[in-house]
């Protein structure tokens, strides 16, 4: 099924919306809207379990009057509804307090090829049902092959379509398109009272570039049977590696703490750190929101500023904060194009890889953990502390010796980023916050 | 323009009872078993306050319908916020899909449902209340936890509500209606001294009216928040390893919820998933343990008139004295599983598919005074608040305590922050020693995570002492 749009409207839409704003007394309007297709289906021990398909649009509005904001939001297009909520949103301005750095951003003169950033694929609207149900459906029975797997979380594949427009008083009115897939797998092996379970997927803006049905199923089987039969450990410090995906998670903890919004409101620990060394001369940190093709990438973000590629982290020195424009404004420095609207979000956020192959820095481990999932809400931007639920890999003499679960991993992101002794070669992109293998000289991994 | 929408919901619709009927008849015409039609109108207001300043306020109106067919173990989904007719039709066609008999069936016709309860007989509904008054109430929290303490640097004040009109109806005739007030008042204060920096948090709120804030009042939730910041500031991290472990009451509610009611959901005992699914009737725990979620607990935030398919949902025991005793259902997996409805099936709007959730999860009271239970501990770890937790289908389950002390020769002594609880759930439940005499219930400001959807929820539980667990710690 193929979705409807009817691109001029929605265009005119939000212009007409911006005049009506200034017409109904605000200084400043901005309005985006969201026009999105959905399609997924999940597929559990070879039946379609849920099939779901869908189209839907929101608009977004903010209005200042005398410095002073209101937000609005619906999912009701409707003109009378969208009226009133602007004409409403103008009367709360009112009773908001000023504030002097609020406003929208001047209209930038650098313009994105928007077309050279690759968001957009074809083939994916153009995808038929029937095959999007089959790459589902074979991930999970080549998985379910393997003797060891007992059970399943199912598979699934889903694609979605956006359209995304925005317009502001200042002259801003710019739209674009982008294209998403998705195929991941959960399982699970061992009996109820053992039982380990793991996933794996795979997500991209471009369906050629999607991993195949056997590599998804490959890595989910393989992260889950290795887990099977698992010890605990003593409490002790140990050198951790770090896995691509638990650099990303720890990278996503980074991302908060860089964020220009908890700086100026002063809850991360890297407040006033700006040109101070902050790790060691492995960690170099971006946000690049250009890169073609990846997850992370859009022409420009949820005010209208062009997206850019800024050097966060540079060998060790905290070399920018990620801002929207209010807490560019505050900070006194630039919008990075990082807005999500009252706050910030990573486009492409990662650490640069290094040379050393990801087995290379497992044999160099003596004795240690490679971490390969967490769970838990442990970690605190305000100290960098983190404490989180563990399952790992015990090593010893460089080789794997056994899973280890029932652990927790403590420690803090300060003393992590100074700590990195091996930066892998394995970047991948794979996720908006990526980065390689890592191995941090010690950390305190709790047991018995 | 009138000031507000009009509230008489189904008006937004603007589609007639025939149509509706229409509906749910194209929606089995590929022979599904089951249809049915969500139909949701939620209007949400938002006021935030930081440095001082009211920084923004936010309003939003979410108007939708979703249509599922269910035909034995498949669900067809589809949902649309263009209420046009020939785009319902559609996403009843697409809904329908997943069944793929060539004979349609015909839905009941409607029988408009009317129950006597209602679980939040608010007094001052929060839609209808001035800006204006909401703003004073985020003002006065913000100054009590500002003006507490010298050390308390930052302040944020957040103030949330939202109504939520939802019907239901489907192809067994049901049409029944709720409008759910939901709100939440929440304080974030961050106290300094020298380079040490920490936050303390604390709110309130629950399906309730503006009433509520006279009995926990924005005063009280301001200085709690500060309180706890500047507690913090004297916190150790806690040491690492096996020991004794008491949980507060209330608060530590997030424990139940996460090691033993996510694996009571049905759909992962269907399923085969979780640890619990062939342990009905079995000794999973201590036999002080007995534990319930209850959707009928009235202001309460997880509570419901109905759920979100249009069952009249009941306080559901699932451990009774350490025996699993049952489960919370769906309408699919009660069928599947041939179990009676609980009324737990809910979905976070009209996007989202319905799945088993819980609402208000408690572990019963027990025997015991809280004194005792701390008297008891040679050396421990007293677990007062927590962040949150996670669990997978094995039972494994983490929770991050954000405060809590040490216990030493029966008293508390050093407080601590930042630990991690770990374990296995079975593990736990037979590790429980003793249960106080003191329920609780935690903040009303829970939201809980499954499978993308995000619904209100509160747990509970009096004091507890588990005999051994993993604290992790430096």
């Amino acid at each position: 099924m193929q979705r409807e749009t009817k691109p001029i409207e929605l265009k005119e839409l939000a212009e007409n919306l911006v005049v009506f704003g200034k017409n109904n007394g605000a200084d400043e309007v901005e309005i985006s809207i969201l026009d999105g297709y959905e399609f997924s289906v999940d597929v559990r021990l070879g039946k379609i379990e849920n099939l779901v398909e869908a189209g839907s649009r929101s608009l977004g509005l903010r209005v200042i009057k005398d410095k002073k904001n209101a937000f609005a939001s619906s999912s009701d297009l409707s003109r009378e509804t969208l009226q009133h909520l602007v004409k409403n949103a103008v009367k709360r301005a009112k009773l908001a307090s000023p504030d002097e750095f609020s406003g929208l951003p001047a209209l930038s003169k650098k313009r994105i090829d928007i077309s050279s950033l690759r968001l957009f694929d074809p083939e994916i609207p153009n995808l038929d049902s029937k095959k999007k149900i089959a790459l589902a459906t074979e991930t999970e029975k080549i998985a379910l092959k393997d003797k060891r797997i007992t059970n399943s979380h199912g598979s699934s594949f889903e694609t979605r379509e956006i359209r995304i427009i925005f317009a502001n008083s200042n002259g801003f009115l710019e739209e674009y398109e982008q294209t998403f897939c998705g195929l991941s797998l959960g399982l699970l092996a061992g009996e109820t009272d053992n039982q380990v379970e793991d996933s794996w997927s795979s997500s991209k803006l471009h369906f050629k570039e999607l991993d195949s049905p056997e590599e998804v199923a490959r890595k989910a089987v393989e992260r889950t049977v290795r887990q099977l039969k698992p010890r605990k450990i003593m409490t002790q410090k140990v050198p951790v590696i770090f896995e691509p995906t638990m650099t990303s998670w720890l990278l996503g903890f980074l991302f908060a703490c860089v964020s220009g919004v908890s700086i100026y409101q002063k809850t991360s620990f890297l407040v006033d750190k700006l040109g101070e060394r902050i790790g060691n001369e492995k960690v170099t940190v971006y946000d690049d929101g250009l890169l073609p093709g990846r997850l992370g990438t859009r022409p420009f973000d949820a005010e209208g500023v062009p997206s850019q590629k800024t050097l966060v982290v540079d060998k060790g020195i905290l070399n920018n904060y990620l801002c929207n424009t209010y807490a560019a404004r505050k900070l006194k420095l630039k919008s990075t194009g990082s807005s999500s609207g009252t706050s910030v979000s990573p486009s492409n956020f990662y650490l640069q890889a290094g040379k050393i192959a990801p087995e290379k820095i497992v044999s160099s481990l003596e004795k240690g953990l490679i971490l390969i999932r967490t769970i838990g809400h442990g970690l605190n931007p305000i100290t960098g502390d983190i404490s989180r639920g563990a399952f790992g890999l015990w090593v010893e003499k460089g080789e794997t010796v056994y899973p280890v679960s029932e652990i927790t991993i403590s420690g803090n992101l300060g003393e992590i980023l100074n700590n990195i002794e091996m930066v892998g070669n394995d970047l991948d992109f794979r996720s908006p916050l990526s980065g390689p293998t890592i191995k941090i000289k010690e950390l305190t991994v709790a047991g018995q | 323009m009138k000031n507000l929408p009009s509230l008489a919901f189904e008006d937004h619709f603007n589609i007639s009872p025939s149509d509706l009927q229409k509906i749910l008849n194209i929606s089995l015409s590929r022979g599904g078993d089951f249809s049915e039609i969500y139909l949701e109108y939620k209007i949400y207001n938002f006021i935030n306050m930081e440095e001082d300043i009211i920084k923004e306020t936010a309003e939003s109106i979410s108007l939708g319908l979703g249509i599922r067919v269910l035909s034995g173990e498949k669900t067809g989904f589809g949902y649309t916020n263009d209420l046009s007719f020939a785009k319902i039709k559609k996403a009843a066609l697409t809904a329908a899909s997943i069944a793929s008999s060539r004979t349609s069936r015909e839905a009941s016709s409607l029988n408009p449902v009317q129950y006597q309860h209602n679980f939040y007989p608010v007094l001052e509904s929060p839609h209808k209340e001035s800006l204006e008054k909401k703003i004073s109430f985020v003002k006065e929290t913000y100054h009590s936890a500002q003006n507490f303490n010298r050390k308390i640097k930052k302040v944020k004040v957040s103030l949330l509500d939202h109504t939520q009109f939802v019907t239901i109806l489907n192809s067994e005739g049901l049409k029944v209606s709720d409008a759910r007030p939901l709100m939440k008042l929440a304080c974030l204060a961050v106290a300094e001294k020298g380079n040490k920096r920490e936050a303390g948090f604390s709110g309130g709120g629950g399906r309730v009216g503006m009433e509520y804030f006279s009995n926990l009042t924005p005063k009280e939730i301001g200085q709690d928040a500060a309180k706890e910041a500047l507690e913090l500031l004297e916190a150790a991290l806690p040491p690492a390893g096996e020991m004794a472990v008491v949980l507060a009451p209330g608060h530590s509610g997030v424990l139940v919820h996460e090691a033993v009611g996510h694996l009571l959901e049905a759909d992962f005992n269907r399923k085969k998933t979780s640890i619990f699914w062939n342990k009905m009737g079995k000794k999973v725990g201590s036999s002080q343990v007995t534990i319930y979620d209850d959707p009928t607990i009235p202001y309460f935030r997880g509570s419901y008139n109905i759920d979100d398919e249009g069952t009249i949902p009941k306080k559901t025991l699932l451990i009774e004295k350490g025996k699993m005793a049952g489960l919370l259902q769906d309408r699919l997996s009660a069928k599947l599983m041939q179990r009676p409805l609980t009324g737990h099936g809910r979905r976070q709007d009209y996007s989202s598919i319905p799945i088993p959730r819980m609402s208000n999860t408690y572990i019963d009271r027990g025997e015991h005074s809280p004194d005792e239970i701390v008297k008891s501990v040679k050396k421990g770890f007293y677990a007062h608040k927590f962040l949150g937790g996670q669990v997978e289908d094995s039972g494994k389950f983490t929770f991050s305590v954000s405060s809590g002390y040490l216990i030493e020769n029966g008293k508390l002594t050093a407080p601590v922050k930042q630990a991690s609880l770990i374990g296995t759930n079975i593990d736990i439940l037979k590790n429980i020693e003793m249960i106080g005499s003191d329920l609780k219930f935690g903040l009303q400001t829970g939201t809980c995570g499954k499978e993308g959807q995000a619904v209100p929820v509160i747990d509970g539980c009096p004091t507890i002492k588990i005999s051994r667990m993993t604290v992790g710690g430096q």
